[in-house]
């Protein structure tokens, strides 16, 4: 049967900043293609490392949900320190990214199912929505200086890129999990 | 102190469409990032496939090449002419690859310079488009005939898709020089794997 598939990029309502809002029907858009994409995980799938050291999906999915919120945070909201755990209930010690080389997947990860991480996932969702609906389209242009890292780095952004960042960082991770899953069925033969 | 590390978004100037060129300055950071982080990919690691029926490094790069291209063709509602914009064609990049499959003959060989040519044609055809596109253009419908259907989308889709498209495929770049690693390491004895260096990604 014949079907017309229609893909436009728009500018969802509720926004102040049409340039805003079209960021954020990016970032749901890739939101949309991760949650179909990751349908019908295990548990074991989530856990699955392919080497000591390297990342799990689970991790990946944690890291994304942890990553946005911070983000929307320090980023968008311009809040000295993030907090992220208190809205996704996930800390930057429980999603384990950066893993030590020959380290296991973290241990506040074992066990969860996809809803957890779908829950995250969504918990973070909505505070982006709502950090960035009062945006309008000079703050794009607002620069966020954070204090130095311990290793002296300084980092210098403004909000535009935050979204971006968002984006492009969710975008990356994304691919990885497809990758990851490939992986898993290529070396356990599709089990 | 160290410098400071800016990250700031703005359009690219000389674009006359300004949310053209806030998606071109994107690609570009894209593009800056994924030449960092395959510096020193030698030709047996962009052609290293971490099991049979998966992509390369390099198979990874030419796709990313050949689709900013294509959709950008489409876009601009030209034939697609990748051997006259890249020196390959459109399926030289060998995906999808078939289950169990081997990497294209067509990229045997090839050097990071190679790939970082391509990559720069790519974008250079891009630029070419975006030039000439205003405001607009953006919200031109273009459609297109699908074995099942019809596929309609605007142009400022066609740009975020090859913006995420780009970002997605960078990802995996990076996850695969981390395998290409953790393999090599485990290659050389159980010490070195303890040892390896920890990707950026992956």
């Amino acid at each position: 049967m014949s079907q017309t598939l229609t893909t436009r990029l728009e500018t969802p309502a509720g926004y102040r900043s049409s340039e805003v809002a079209r960021f954020i029907w990016q970032l749901d858009e890739q939101r949309r293609r991760l949650i179909e994409d990751t349908r019908g995980l295990t548990i074991a799938e989530l856990e699955w490392q392919p080497a000591p050291g390297m990342n799990t999906i689970g991790m990946l999915l944690a890291h994304i949900a942890f990553a946005e919120t911070h983000l929307g945070q320090v980023g968008l909201a311009g809040e000295a320190a993030g907090h992220a755990h208190e809205v996704i209930g996930i800390s930057e010690e429980d999603e384990g990214l950066p893993l030590m080389a020959g380290a296991p997947p973290p241990p506040a990860l074992m066990g969860k199912d996809l809803a957890f991480f779908d829950d995250a996932l969504e918990s973070a969702r909505a505070h982006t929505h709502r950090v960035a609906k009062p945006l309008a389209d000079e703050d794009l242009l607002t620069e966020i200086v954070r204090p130095p890292r311990p290793d002296g780095t300084r980092r210098v952004f403004n909000k535009g890129w935050v979204l971006y960042h968002m984006l492009e960082h969710e975008a990356g991770h994304h691919a990885q999990i497809n990758l990851l899953r490939h992986l898993r069925r290529s070396t356990m033969g599709g089990a | 102190m160290n410098a400071p590390r800016q990250r700031i978004l703005q359009p690219v100037a000389g674009i006359p469409a300004p949310e053209i060129g806030l998606f071109l300055a994107q690609m570009d950071d894209q593009s800056r990032r994924l030449t960092e982080d395959t510096r020193g990919a030698t030709v047996d690691e962009l052609a290293w496939q971490p099991r049979a029926g998966m992509n390369t490094i390099g198979m990874l790069l030419a796709h990313n090449a050949i689709v900013e291209v294509f959709w950008i063709s489409h876009a601009a509602v030209i034939p697609c002419d990748c051997p006259g914009v890249l020196g390959i064609g459109v399926d030289d990049d060998g995906m999808p690859i078939p289950e169990d499959g081997l990497p294209p003959g067509t990229l045997a060989g090839k050097d990071i310079a190679w790939f970082d040519d391509l990559r720069a044609r790519a974008r250079a055809f891009t630029y070419d488009w975006a030039r000439r596109w205003t405001a607009k253009d953006l919200d031109r419908t273009i459609t297109r005939q699908r074995a099942d259907g019809e596929w309609t989308m605007n142009v400022r889709w066609i740009l975020y898709h090859v913006l995420e498209h780009e970002a997605g495929h960078y990802g995996q770049v990076n996850l695969i020089r981390h395998q290409h690693r953790a393999a090599a390491a485990m290659a050389a004895g159980p010490r070195m794997a303890t040892l390896a260096p920890h990707g950026a990604a992956g």
